[in-house]
């Protein structure tokens, strides 16, 4: 296990913020592991379904899609970690990262995409946010255009955050195509 | 002519022109950018920026257990006196965020972020509809 890439720093994002943790990209796949211990999240290359760079502020992040649907997010990685991770990537699990953008507009409108359990909202092609539907407690429609997404909240969520998603609601209007009926909602 | 107006002031709303240009907290909370007029809101991780001409309202609310919470309501089309209709006629077929709601463990951070967007809403709105009366 003497290959591979070590990066000190990464933190895994989601629901609950973020944790620094470390991370391993070996032959066989990627190791995180939080700092001091705890939480680990190991997949192994051929749970890999799809790779995604995506340029944050002062930062590069990683997002890892696998079989089940669920998707990692690991930010920390540096521009220079963004070429070499990526020929690595490729050569040993043969999955080339596709480029994402991440939206910072501030439109508060585009659409809405839905991968696996990943809610995307693209602004202008490019990403402003994503929500995992697993982590949704409720749907409720409201009125005929409103779609509200309620989040788990328990006294775990937020631990590393001062401030954690608690409600989102989505408009769609009428002209709006994509979402036609009921049984279609996000 | 007003056309020309009319397509400047929709492409303004432009928070950031870089990746690079958005602040990063030290800690993930809801930042209020004044220079920028934008919102920063942490969604799964990462800071997402909303510019406050998308803002219509903002409010807070305490529980029983010292629990406070944020509600940011969106302008969307289809609402009365929501002045987006230049890009509500551009942006057919588009969805909108229309409310975020957040759980604070810090009631002094929410009252100071409810504050500062409100001044700077209304500042901006003011600025904005003072720019539109001259060009008139």
């Amino acid at each position: 296990m003497a290959d591979g890439h070590l990066f000190n720093n990464i933190t895994l994002g989601g629901r609950g913020g973020t944790n620094p943790g470390q991370l391993r990209v070996h032959s066989g796949g990627i190791l995180w592991k939080k700092q001091g211990g705890g939480k680990a999240v190991e997949v192994d290359k051929s749970d890999m379904v799809g790779l995604t760079w995506m340029k944050v502020p002062r930062s590069n992040q990683l997002g890892v899609r696998i079989k089940d649907g669920l998707f990692y997010k690991f930010t920390g990685f540096r521009d220079q970690d963004v070429a070499s991770l990526t020929s690595y990537l490729q050569s040993t699990c043969g999955i080339t990262p596709e480029e994402k953008q991440l939206s910072v507009s501030g439109k508060n409108w585009g659409e809405v995409d839905l991968n696996g359990n990943m809610l995307t909202f693209l602004v202008g092609s490019k990403q402003a946010f994503e929500v995992s539907l697993a982590d949704v407690a409720q749907t409720q429609l409201q009125g005929k255009n409103d779609v509200m997404l309620e989040f788990h909240v328990d006294d775990t969520t937020g631990a590393n955050e001062k401030d954690s998603l608690m409600e989102i609601s989505f408009h769609v209007p009428n002209s709006n195509t994509q979402f036609v009926g009921d049984e279609n909602r996000p | 002519g007003d056309n020309r107006t009319s397509v400047r002031t929709s492409n303004e709303l432009i928070a950031y022109k870089n990746v690079n240009d958005q602040p990063t907290p030290r800690e993930m909370m809801i930042l209020v950018d004044q220079k920028n007029e934008a919102v920063l809101l942490p969604i799964y991780g990462i800071m997402v920026a909303f510019h406050i001409s998308t803002v219509k309202t903002v409010s807070s609310q305490q529980d029983t257990n010292r629990n406070c919470y944020v509600r940011i309501i969106f302008n969307v089309p289809g609402t009365p006196f929501t002045p987006h209709d230049a890009n509500s006629i551009k942006n057919q077929g588009a969805i909108y965020l229309k409310e975020a709601s957040f759980r604070s463990k810090d009631p002094r951070h929410i009252s100071e972020v409810v504050q500062q967007i409100k001044t700077l809403r209304r500042n901006v709105m003011a600025r904005e509809s003072e720019r539109a009366e001259r060009a008139t």
